[in-house]
């Protein structure tokens, strides 16, 4: 018969014994480290969402199939955002509750801007994979949301590469939607113009006064006959989706890009695939183009989203979700932990590879350092798709980032 | 001739025990549920404050989103600029601008229309308000508003944080109680009945003295208080306040709590904004088919059953019990014979 001291004693030895490190227990379970994927799923952005998704997929079978982080296997839980703030907030609570603190996947800028607040107040992280407001890394920062895509500063990566490419063009207006994306877009591509042109040309940039566009408009008729009458020799477009598909069939018969460069800002294959040989020709940022890198990573990424999907060109939030899906896995592994404090302090200033070569966030406004891409189109009669893409460059993301400020508004120089 | 038990007793009894059942739910969820619980408080008020317009009133407005969206803005901005402004009194601001929104849109929505036509004026109001939102620099455009704090309750000899823990969504359930309340009573008041005398037959009513337009008038601006609290209640809630709240695909939600819950019943769109939540959560993980299956099912719901879950309910119950079933329903604010009628009568009144 077992005495009450024994007992006691046994208990309590117990109970020391597992209060020194409680997660052995864990550690050798193996058990799965869970990660919420919330990102829209249906509604209008559903096909951006797609490639997050498959993306997300694809990057974790790979990081599985590979043994896991430190034998884990990563286990991924999808919830549709509907790219509706309300609606991707109740979700992240609901996969919160559920213990996912880890989460990736927004795409929407309001999405991103809400769960900043959202995610320090119930201890989660989330991975953006795409959104591009400047508020995300400057007034808005919060420790607990990261970009690990390109931000704000692709548009003055693209800005840099007219002025690499064209020092002849020296006039710049813009389709811009009235709305935050297409006035940051706007804000930040003058910015870079009235910083690389004087630098890389010694000229200075006329910027005349852009065209604004009201969202979801079906007729741009009156604003291309407007942009006609502009004296710009490039335009940028910040019209989406199927705005911008619309926008540029209508300005084909009135020949508005014949003599005009057009940078697109992120339309990437969209606009191409929906107009096919009618797309007139022009440069459009991407996040990732599999083409453009050549990296032993990013081909089998490539090869994988490939027989996962059949879709044989995939668009760069993919490679987007790839890199999310991967810092979280060289973050934990890094920190050793899923804990959200463990891993807020392993993903800054963590350098990690990617589908398009190594990253690093910095570490003062969570924003990731990479190359940018931009890839120019153009009508290819006779092919199966339609257009080709004729030129691909990257463009290396430390010389354009702009500093880091967070809390504070970013700084941009306006045309006077 | 027997007379008439008081409705009260049945009526705080159903509300103390939905209270007791919200309140006691955190001990067996997780906090992602207890959110959503949160949410269809929000959602039961305003259910409730939509039904208190059509099925009393007779008014069919599609654009209560306006008043949700007004009251949370007026709580959010609140928040985030003057945190010294006691949050009862906050609540109390979102409620007026909730009122005077509703007043001045009825002013001009009542005064020549009726029926469908009031009913598209109140959806373009909201479209206008919408718009106003999202191209207004304050208002935060398109992001909306983010970061809302979570309040802290003042009262004489202290104070008290809503923002750790399930303290805030406490506060809610008994804050959309007290709304629920105060609805109740009016429903069930000398100006409740004269509103629902207004809805049956305006034409009497007026021949025997009730201004009808003033009544109706009333009734929007009670209606867009208890919405704006609604939308007050939300934006601590979920930290953040967006142009998509004043969206009309907003106004549909009150108008299918109601539908389907039963808009014969005073408690029919609490039943339906549970149902809704219930059915939402169900398919959350069947991306794309979510909103079909939700869809499909309010579609099944309002075409086969007309009077919806509640009116359904109390139908069998009827059937098995008239004199328990008729107790029951004493004190509802129409008899679902009537309330059948008032769906068409609503929009024609």
């Amino acid at each position: 018969m077992i005495s009450r001291r024994a007992l006691l004693a046994g208990g309590a030895g117990s109970a020391l014994a597992l209060s020194v490190n409680p997660r052995i227990v864990v550690g050798q379970t193996n058990e799965p480290i869970k990660i919420g994927v919330v990102t829209p799923l249906s509604g209008p952005q559903e096909f951006i969402g797609s490639f997050v998704k498959s993306g997300a997929e694809v990057a974790a079978e790979m990081i599985n199939k590979a043994g896991g982080v430190k034998g884990r296997p990563l286990q991924l839980e999808f919830r549709d955002e509907k790219a509706n703030p309300a609606a991707a907030t109740t979700v992240a609570r609901e996969l919160l509750g559920l213990g996912y603190n880890l989460q990736l996947g927004t795409i929407s800028s309001t999405v991103a801007l809400a769960y900043g607040p959202l995610m320090q107040q119930e201890n989660g992280i989330n991975l953006t994979c795409g959104a591009g407001t400047e508020k995300l890394n400057h007034e808005n920062y919060t420790s607990n949301v990261f970009r690990v895509g390109d931000g704000t500063y692709r548009m003055r990566a693209q800005a840099r590469f007219m002025a690499e490419k064209y020092p002849e063009v020296t006039s710049w207006t813009g389709i811009i939607p009235d709305h935050e994306y297409g006035r940051t877009v706007w804000a930040v591509f003058v910015d870079g113009l009235l910083e690389f042109y004087p630098a890389l040309t010694g000229k200075t940039p006329t910027i005349v006064p852009p065209v604004l566009v009201p969202y979801g408009s079906g007729d741009y008729r009156n604003f291309i006959t407007q942009m006609m009458k502009s004296p710009a020799k490039g335009v940028v477009n910040a019209t989406y989706g199927g705005d911008a598909a619309t926008f540029f069939q209508q300005a084909r018969p009135y020949g508005l890009f014949r003599d005009r460069i057009l940078m697109d800002a992120a339309n990437e294959f969209i606009v191409a695939n929906a107009l096919k040989d009618q797309v007139p020709k022009h440069w459009t940022g991407s996040h990732w183009y599999y083409a453009n890198n050549k990296s032993q990573l990013s081909q089998d990424f490539y090869q994988a989203y490939v027989a996962k999907t059949g879709n044989r060109m995939p668009m760069g939030w993919a490679g987007e979700a790839q890199a999310a899906v991967s810092a979280y896995a060289a973050a934990i592994a890094k920190a050793g932990s899923t804990d959200t404090k463990a891993v807020i302090a392993a993903l800054k200033g963590l350098t990690w590879d990617t589908v398009t070569g190594p990253r690093t966030i910095r570490a003062e406004d969570n924003q990731a350092i990479k190359n940018l891409e931009v890839i120019q189109i153009e009508p290819a009669p006779g092919t199966d798709i339609g257009f080709k893409v004729s030129d691909s460059v990257q463009i290396p993301g430390a010389p354009v980032i702009e500093p880091a400020t967070p809390g504070q508004k970013m700084a941009l120089r306006t045309a006077s | 001739m027997t007379r008439d038990r008081s409705p009260a007793p049945a009526f705080l009894l159903t509300l103390a025990l939905l209270v007791g059942c919200a309140l006691a739910l955190p001990a067996f969820v997780n906090r992602g549920v207890v959110f959503m619980a949160g949410i269809v408080a929000i959602n039961v008020v305003l259910g409730l404050s939509y039904n208190f317009l059509f099925s009393t009133a007779g008014l069919l407005s599609f654009g209560q989103a306006a008043f949700s969206a007004a009251g949370a803005y007026a709580t959010a901005l609140l928040l985030l600029n003057a945190p010294t402004v006691p949050f009862l009194l906050v609540l109390l601001i979102s409620a007026l601008v909730g009122a005077v929104l509703a007043v001045l849109i009825g002013v001009i929505a009542l005064r020549r229309t009726e029926g469908v036509y009031f009913a598209i004026l109140t959806l373009a109001f909201s479209e206008l308000v919408h718009a106003v939102i999202a191209k207004t620099r304050f208002f935060g455009r398109n992001d909306g508003l983010t970061g809302i704090p979570r309040p802290t309750l003042s009262y004489g000899f202290g104070a008290i944080d809503l923002g750790p823990g399930d303290r805030y969504y406490a506060f809610v359930v008994v804050a959309a109680a007290l709304v629920t309340a105060v609805l109740w009573w009016i429903t069930q008041s000398r100006l409740g009945r004269s509103l629902r005398a207004v809805r049956l037959d305006p034409m009497r009513a007026a021949f025997l003295g009730i201004d009808v337009r003033r009544r109706r008038l009333q009734a929007f601006a009670i209606a867009g208080a208890a919405t704006g609290i609604a939308g007050g209640l939300g934006a601590p809630l979920t930290s953040l306040v967006s142009p998509d709240l004043a969206h009309w695909a907003e106004s549909t939600k009150p108008i299918l709590f109601t539908l389907l819950g039963g808009a014969g019943t005073f408690w029919g769109p609490a039943v339906g904004a549970l149902v809704y939540a219930a059915v939402e959560y169900g398919t959350r993980s069947l991306a794309g088919a979510s909103d079909l299956i939700t869809g499909g099912l309010l579609l099944g719901v309002v075409l086969a059953v007309p009077g919806g879950i509640l009116g359904v309910a109390v139908r069998l119950l009827r059937r098995r019990d008239p004199a328990r079933s008729r107790a029951a329903e004493r004190g509802e604010p129409a008899a679902p014979a009537v309330a059948t009628r008032a769906a068409p009568a609503g929009g024609a009144s």
